[in-house]
């Protein structure tokens, strides 16, 4: 069971208010990611259900019970540092078994659930090794079966990929997910990489300067961003907006269309451009188009590959049903 | 400037010769006190005995008779074990909560007590002397062990702080999450993982409370006494007694000498507060 | 919550006796500075006893003020202070330049170096002064006797003779006079404070930026301009750092000055406290805070400058 609810939960540093009040409720078994640039808050967040920062106002409740005034450890919830937060000084089994030793269970369980995690999390034959000798990917593991052995109510995930290479971080979250399906508990995972929040979550919360922008599901945002910040914000390559005339043609203030969402010729089209920078990538080309006068520079994502080079002169169309309008507030227009 | 000239030349034969020059001669006072000590008094100061001498080991046999040497040096170590101890029960828990849970006024009561390094200790010394006798504990250890205390503590304070603040907060954050009290804090992750800087700390604390020669001198007369009391008491009346003042010198400071050889890198970067890595 | 009131109890023992120990003491200086108070006084009993009705006003201080050997006290305290300062950072620097980069045997030069360091000061005072300084049987005594053996033995050569005889005959110098045992004291506190400079000089050398370096040498600076430009501004930290902890600690300088130099008039502050706390408490005391004056001043000007690198 986990299913947490901030009630009205606000964070100030100071002076400053960092998460100005805001309701939020995580059903139990669902994976939430929060996402948000740099410096949003989604951290903080997290650190405050975990109970590693105090509220400023208002109330947690996990299960129904607050939680506000309970220390972390008593809060059910296991968490997975962004830096392992491993004890150097323990072996691999230590450090799994550590959070169980302080719960004052039996020895013998200890071992069985060390194994049974070490198991899972292919981690045996490193049991006896220090956290110094394992690979980032390995100690990645350990962290998360330090938080498996609990068998929490929730995971909390504060960036746990961000510090591990590329492929690797493919792998772990697939991993990440394959446990989610696994285990059906609340998980709650905190990433600046919206490709991340995509593929993991069942539900993104959107977050910008403490603020919820919009709550959802990935294809929700991704078909019905609420305002310009989550349309710009969710999708990779970033979707193209634009103001001023062009938009008002489409009844708006501001329009957003994607890159996948706009037909190319080198013939005719809406707006005329000259190519920039052609990326091919075989399944995918990008194309970068300047000189169009809706933006700086516009991009345009085509399926296969198209045969075009810089300086070229090129139309473009967009898919009219699939434009992304917006009033002066930044406002969605349905 | 020779020194900074790297001519490839410099390198391979000036570098070494001068460096090694160097080091030989600030050794040499101490290598010169360890000769002399082996050296009756009568040679010590007689200069065709200055290299070419039978060497003896009176001066050490004799120690306890001339000097009561080992009375001293039982208080030495009974004031520096029992103050450094009592400097670190003192300081880990205030640097552990200075590091990990600091305030606003954290950095404002750090840099007020290294002021208190910079009180000179001259300026209370009537009224130490006064209070001492006033309550009776004049040339006792228990005066000596406190007052060695007070003034190493904003040291000790100010090391163990930098070498807490090394320990990346997560790992103590995962504590909490993983269910340790505060004393299993301290017991399970800071003390294992920050044993080395709690080591050079007590270290230099005790190098600092053996050496230390203002408070032992002026606080005792005979009972509590240190080895700097002694010493100070027999500064050798016009070299009479070189061979046999040399040799308990060399006992008062071999001991120190060897420990400080063994931890010089870690003790005296810990002395700049981590801002020298 | 008792999140926050856990840590100020960690704090307190530790907060309480620094101020216990810095307050009481302190505020009896001030007020024995303010009163007549002398230890023996055959006299006037009554001033052998702290008492208000005593109370004698600023007149201590001026006492102090009068008394030639507090001028001469601060001179010498300032001094002696400054000189340490300036050759541990110089002899420092050139050191741990020279001995950064590595040779055969460089782990034991270090051990070498550093040993002075761990020296008691009272022991360095009475193996300096005695052993190697003393103008007959120290090393310099015997050194110089030697030399104008040799002088004299040249002297009766024939031909180079008469050039050797417009030689003089060397002197030893005497380091128990007033002036010289100041520097008597300045040589053997350099002697032991110099390794420490090295050795948090060399640590900081090792972390410069070697690419920074690499790049100098493609931009063509010269050796000395490398050490100018380069090296020389990264040690400014560290420059800051042994400035600031030796003068906490030589400000307060004793034992040395206590061995080499009592009773020739050479003295610096905590030394005209202690000749005064003898029998008159008043003028010690007003003394004293004449020093806490004087450390503050070094202190705040010097917390300033390297209290922030401290803090980051």
């Amino acid at each position: 069971m986990g299913r947490i609810v901030l009630d009205q939960v606000s964070k100030t540093f100071g002076e400053v208010e960092v998460i100005p009040p805001l309701d939020l409720t995580i059903e139990d078994g669902e994976f939430a990611v929060f996402v948000g640039p740099s410096g949003c808050g989604k951290s903080t967040l997290l650190r405050m259900i975990a109970g590693l920062e105090d509220l400023t106002s208002g109330n947690i409740a996990i299960d129904g019970a607050d939680v506000t005034e309970v220390p972390p450890s008593k809060r059910g919830l296991a968490m997975v540092f962004q830096s392992y937060a491993l004890y150097p000084h323990m072996t691999v089994r230590k450090n799994i078994g550590f959070p169980l030793r302080m719960e004052k269970m039996d020895q013998a369980e200890i071992d069985k659930r060390v194994e049974a995690a070490a198991q899972s999390l292919n981690l045996n034959d490193y049991l006896d090794r220090k956290p110094g000798q394992l690979s980032g990917g390995q100690r990645q593991r350990v962290a998360i079966g330090r938080a498996i052995v609990r068998d929490p109510s929730a995971f909390l995930f504060d960036e746990p990929l961000s510090n591990l290479d590329a492929a690797l971080r493919v792998g772990m979250r697939l991993e990440i997910s394959e446990m989610h399906e696994r285990m059906q508990t609340t998980m709650i995972y905190v990433t600046h990489d919206q490709v991340e929040a995509m593929t993991m979550a069942d539900k993104i919360v959107v977050l910008q300067a403490g603020v919820i922008e919009q709550v959802g599901s990935p294809l929700d945002l991704y078909h019905a961003p609420k305002n310009v910040f989550v349309a710009g914000f969710i999708g990779s390559p970033k979707m193209n907006i634009f103001s001023g005339p062009e938009a008002e043609k489409f009844g708006a203030h501001t329009v957003g269309i994607r890159p996948e969402h706009t037909d190319v010729s080198m013939t005719e089209g809406t707006w005329k451009g000259t190519v920039g920078v052609a990326e091919h990538l075989g399944s995918d080309t990008f194309v970068h188009v300047h000189d169009t006068g809706l933006a700086d520079m516009v991009t345009i994502r085509i399926t296969g590959d198209i045969a075009v080079k810089h300086g070229d002169t090129i139309y473009l169309t967009p898919q009219v049903d699939r434009i992304h309008k917006f009033d002066a507030q930044g406002l969605r227009i349905e | 400037m020779a020194i900074v000239a790297q001519s490839s030349k410099f390198s391979t034969y000036g570098r070494p010769v001068l460096a090694w020059a160097v080091g030989l001669l600030f050794f040499f006072p101490i290598f010169w006190m360890v000769l002399t000590s082996f050296k009756t008094d009568a040679d010590a100061v007689k200069p065709e005995h200055l290299i070419f001498f039978t060497p003896t080991l009176e001066n050490y046999l004799n120690m306890t008779e001339n000097y009561d040497y080992w009375r001293f040096a039982r208080n030495s170590v009974i004031s520096a074990v029992f103050a450094t101890v009592f400097t670190l029960v003192v300081s880990v828990p205030a640097a552990y909560a200075m590091a990990f849970n600091p305030s606003r006024a954290t950095k404002d009561v750090l840099m007020w007590m290294l002021s208190t390094k910079m009180l000179p200790a001259a300026a209370v010394l009537y009224p130490m002397i006064f209070l001492a006798k006033g309550i009776g504990l004049y040339d006792t250890h228990i005066l000596i062990i406190t007052v060695l205390s007070l003034i190493n503590l904003p040291i000790a304070i100010w090391m163990l702080f930098t070498y807490f603040k090394e320990i990346p907060k997560d790992i103590i954050e995962a504590g909490k999450m993983d269910g340790v009290n505060t004393w299993g804090e301290i017991k399970e992750i800071l003390v294992p993982l920050a044993w080395g800087g709690i080591a050079s700390t007590a270290l230099l604390v005790f190098i600092f409370c053996w050496n230390e020669a203002y408070w032992t001198v002026r606080l005792t007369t005979i009972d509590a006494a240190t080895l700097s009391k002694l010493i100070e008491g027999n500064r050798a009346p016009e070299g009479l007694f070189f061979g046999r003042l040399s040799a308990v010198s060399t006992a008062a400071v071999g001991p120190i000498v060897v420990l400080g050889w063994f931890c010089q890198k870690q003790l005296v970067q810990g002395l700049t507060f981590g801002a020298v890595k | 919550m008792s999140d926050r009131k856990l840590p100020r109890l960690l704090q307190a023992p530790a907060v309480l006796m620094l101020l216990v120990w810095m307050l009481i003491p302190l505020g009896m200086t001030l007020y024995f500075s303010f009163i007549r108070y002398v230890l023996n006084s055959l006299r006037r009993p009554e001033w052998t006893t702290p008492s208000l009705s005593n109370w004698r006003g600023l007149g201590n201080y001026e006492f102090v003020l009068k008394n030639k050997d507090f001028l001469l006290a601060i001179q010498n305290s300032l001094l002696i202070v400054c000189s340490i300062l300036f050759l541990t950072v110089i002899l420092g620097v050139l050191i741990a330049v020279l001995i950064n980069k590595t040779f055969p045997g460089q782990g034991i030069v270090r051990v070498l170096l550093i040993s002075p360091f761990f020296v008691m000061p009272a022991v360095n005072a009475v193996l300096w002064i005695n052993m190697i300084l003393d103008p007959v049987l120290g090393l310099q005594g015997i050194a110089v006797g030697n030399i104008n053996d040799l002088l004299d033995s040249l002297r009766s050569a024939p031909i180079i003779g008469s050039f050797f005889s417009l030689w003089p005959e060397l002197n030893p110098i005497s380091f128990r006079a007033t002036q010289t045992s100041a520097y008597a004291v300045i040589i053997m506190v350099t002697w032991q404070w110099t390794p420490f400079a090295v050795l948090i000089f060399m640590t900081s050398l090792q972390s410069e930026d070697q690419q920074q370096k690499e790049a100098a040498v493609l931009d063509g600076a010269s050796t000395w301009s490398q050490f100018r430009f380069l090296t020389l501004p990264h040690l400014g930290r560290p420059i800051a750092i042994v400035v600031m902890i030796q003068a906490i600690f030589h400000l307060s300088l004793y034992a040395e000055i206590e061995i080499v130099s009592r009773g020739n008039g050479n003295k610096n502050l905590p030394y005209l406290i202690g000749e005064f706390a003898n029998n008159n408490i008043g003028a010690a005391s007003a003394t004293g805070v004449f020093a806490v004056i004087l450390a503050n001043i070094v202190a705040i000007f010097l917390l300033r400058m390297v209290g922030k690198t401290l803090m980051e």
